[in-house]
């Protein structure tokens, strides 16, 4: 695991130490050279034998999110070059020090082998996503997005440190590789029912858990590019990751515990697609349909069947390429036009065709059109919660039905139509805005041909 | 104040301390406590102003009563075992007393009222000393006698001063007021598991007292004592913008910083002993003192203060303020968290 963590230590000097002009393209050659390497994780031979050190381990459901997470600085080193052209040398050589700061932890994070070191570096994720949103992003409002977010979690995380102690006390130790082998039944009593939600809370809080999202939107719409892109890619999907693994500890009493929480998902995808149809924002709109996505996720890990989990990894590594593309297409709106409402800039396609294309197949992938890895995600978690309970599979319809819809009006009214005048002096599509989409959207594709590497260890 | 007298009253004060840590005679750390009290007291009165003379005779008050207390539970103590020594006391009420004394000298609620004003009084450099220095000596005496501590007590002092030091420094701008909260809150935490294991006493106050050092000196770059004034920092230090950032998200307990450590193993020996509630109500309300580090670092470093056009840019002269040691604190305030392994050498 050095051979990724290292080079990306390394990759902070060399921001600092480039000179001016190079900056954007050393970290970004250097950062693709690493994710090229955190792709040989995702050979998994599968007997959970790929330990690499005491500290950090991969599997078959950390290795796609570790190489998630490495294609995604590239990504967003790109996408952040435009706005941040005006600032002086020193804020850019920062903003990138900051990004690349995340990555760090973020990597350390989903190969933690040992649950309070996950756990460091879990907070560690929110020091500087929270300096990009607050030093950064561009409204007022980012203020009281910044905050939102940082208490949010912390509200939901102390108590999973507590509950990590009082684990760590009672089994001798926290690595997970060993724990997989010392758990004992958890019975249903109060003392437990409070571990339960002292363990889960806080990966409720950060996927996010309907009644618990309200620091999503504020935190994704302020944020500038980079910030939506990893916290809609990567750190809800920590959330996900958290949940699978603590939930190996938790059993059975998971069977009694989850109702509450699949009530507050299942409905609460279904209300927050139906806020997505009335969005002016298109950041907001894009957020709130994270929220939806992501109560799929939620939902799948607390049926706990194999196919709830191949279907809830799916659907993280889809969710995250898609969510971080629909987020760049946004954000190329914002920088023509300084305003995220989405009908002041109208019938794009006439004026940006290529772009247009790119909308559209973000849109097709966000309402998980087969055959890509966003519909094998969302049919496996449908089909798992069918078995669950019948019931289920009305409100999973009405579900994908309304992202369906919200995705074509997010389409139509940005590309579709007359456009509206005042839009005819926008600068056409830079190059590497094109390559920008295209890299989101070639793992999506390729992915869809071999499916199984991000299946999970459950395959 | 002329620099003989200051170094003979600055000796007296570290005289006084240390009496206190290396005497096992209960009279001999009574004179060390009354050495400092008394020594310390020009110090605090540095500037001839009203609100001086008012922080100093405060602090004088609370110290002396204190003193004495505790010298009534010595006396008790040697009533009922015959012997002067500081060790386990074996009676409860002198033991009561003791612990009463001694969280009154450190500001623990309910005996915290003295600290914001007093630090508010003084001068950031005697304000320093007060909150770090003159933490050192009770919470030796703690440590020594902390196998007769009364866990209930210290316990509920503990609770309620984190949740002073939360809730009282959330509507305060002035700076000095807010490291009194923060000092408040500190010392309850290090309250709390002084019965349980008092080496993690020790760790804290020795963390608190980097970071509290580092913070303070950052203030006096530049001679900054309310939030508006550290707000217009960004002109002319900009370094020490981020610096204050990190510190003050330390000072919070945030991870992967080292104020994480204290809280971490604090709560790690609160969990062995089977204490659940108290260990997660303190976790969530020290996030009240994060929220007014959170405000202070938005004020200074992440957003730019309203500005004209004429005050943008100052020209950006080298630090003429002695600040003496200011990279290993805050290195050591700040990264010191991957060395947590190192703790096992204790065992």
């Amino acid at each position: 695991m050095l051979k990724i963590i290292i080079p990306t230590i390394m990759l902070i000097p060399l921001t600092w130490m480039s000179k001016p002009n190079m900056i954007w393209i050393n970290t970004t050659t250097y950062g693709l050279l690493i994710s090229l390497i955190s792709l040989s994780y995702l050979n998994q031979p599968n007997d959970n034998t790929l330990n690499s050190s005491l500290m950090f381990f991969s599997d078959s459901l950390s290795a796609p999110l570790l190489a998630l997470t490495t294609w995604l600085l590239p990504l967003m080193l790109m996408a952040s070059q435009h706005h941040l052209s005006k600032e002086p040398l020193t804020r850019k050589k920062l903003y990138i020090s900051m990004l690349i700061l995340l990555q760090l932890f973020l990597i350390m994070t989903f190969t933690a082998s040992e649950l309070i070191f996950f756990y460091i570096l879990f907070e560690a994720t929110l020091i500087p996503t929270l300096i990009i949103i607050t030093r950064w992003g561009n409204q007022t409002e980012r203020l009281n997005a910044g905050l939102y977010f940082l208490f949010y979690t912390l509200m939901g995380s102390l108590p999973l440190l507590v509950a990590l102690l009082y684990i760590h006390n009672f089994m001798g130790s926290l690595n997970f590789l060993m724990i997989q082998y010392w758990i004992q039944p958890l019975p249903n009593s109060w003392s437990n029912i409070f571990l339960w939600l002292a363990c889960m809370m806080a990966f409720m809080v950060k996927m996010p858990l309907y009644g618990l999202h309200l620091w999503l939107p504020k935190a994704h719409v302020e944020a500038p590019i980079a910030g939506s892109m990893v916290l809609a890619a990567v750190l809800l999907k920590l959330g996900g990751y958290g949940m699978m693994r603590i939930t190996t500890l938790l059993n059975p009493l998971t069977n009694f515990m989850a109702y509450p929480f699949m009530m507050l998902s299942l409905w609460g995808m279904i209300m927050t697609s139906s806020i997505c149809l009335r969005q002016t924002d298109l950041k907001s709109l894009i957020a709130y349909s994270s929220v939806s996505h992501m109560a799929l996720v939620i939902v799948a890990v607390l049926i706990q069947t194999p196919w709830s989990y191949m279907g809830a990894t799916a659907l993280m590594i889809a969710h995250g390429l898609t969510s971080s593309m629909l987020f760049c297409l946004a954000n190329s709106n914002y920088e023509r036009i300084h305003s995220r409402t989405m009908i002041l800039a109208r019938g794009l396609q006439t004026l940006l065709p290529l772009m247009a294309a790119w909308w559209l197949l973000a849109s097709l992938t966000n309402l998980a059109l087969p055959p890509t890895i966003n519909l094998i995600g969302e049919l496996f978690v449908v089909m798992s919660s069918f078995s669950w309970s019948n019931i289920t599979i009305i409100l999973m319809g009405i579900n994908i039905i309304i992202t369906a819809l919200y995705s074509l009006y997010m389409l139509i009214t940005t590309q579709r139509g007359k456009y509206s005048h005042h839009i005819k002096n926008i600068k056409p599509s830079f190059t590497r805005e094109n390559a920008l989409m295209t890299l989101h959207l070639l793992p999506l594709l390729l992915l869809s041909l071999n499916p199984k590497i991000i299946l999970g260890p459950i395959y | 104040m002329k620099p003989p007298i200051l170094i003979i009253i600055m000796a007296t004060i570290m005289t006084g301390t240390m009496i206190v840590m290396l005497s096992s005679h209960w009279l001999l750390i009574w004179i060390g406590f009354e050495m400092n009290m008394l020594a310390i007291i020009p110090i605090l009165m540095k500037k001839y102003n009203p609100r001086a003379m008012e922080a100093s005779t405060k602090y004088f008050l609370t110290q002396a009563t204190a003193s004495m207390l505790l010298m009534m539970g010595v006396t008790i103590n040697l009533l009922y075992s015959g012997q002067w020594v500081v060790s386990k006391i074996s009676n409860p009420i002198a033991s009561i007393m003791m612990t009463t004394a001694l969280t009154m000298k450190l500001g623990l609620s309910p005996f915290h009222f003295w600290v914001p004003e007093v630090t508010q009084g003084i001068t950031l450099m005697s304000g320093m000393i007060l909150l770090t220095w003159q933490k050192i000596a009770p919470m030796s005496i703690l440590y020594q006698i902390s196998p007769s501590i009364n866990t209930n007590l210290l316990m509920l002092m503990a609770l309620t001063s984190v949740l002073v030091g939360g809730w009282g420094g959330l509507n305060q701008t002035q700076l000095r007021k807010i490291m009194a909260y923060s000092s408040i809150a500190h010392m309850g935490w290090m309250a709390a598991i002084i019965t349980y294991n008092p080496t993690m006493m020790v760790l804290n106050l020795t963390l608190y007292i980097l970071m509290t050092l580092s913070t303070f000196m950052l203030f006096m770059l530049n001679s900054s004592t309310t939030t508006l004034s550290l707000s217009h920092m960004w002109n002319k230090f900009p370094l020490i913008t981020s610096m204050i950032l990190i510190l003050m998200l330390s000072l919070g307990g945030l991870p992967p910083l080292s104020g994480f450590i204290p809280k971490w193993m604090i709560i790690q020996e609160l969990t062995k002993n089977n204490m659940i509630i108290i260990p997660t109500l303190m976790a969530i309300t020290a996030l009240l003192n994060l929220y007014f580090y959170l405000r202070l670092t938005y004020s200074t470093a992440l957003t730019m203060f309203p500005s004209t056009n004429n005050m943008k840019m100052k020209w950006q002269f080298e630090y003429t303020k002695k600040a003496t040691l200011l990279p290993p604190l805050i290195i050591t305030s700040t990264m010191l968290l991957p060395l947590t392994p190192m703790l096992s050498v204790l065992d």
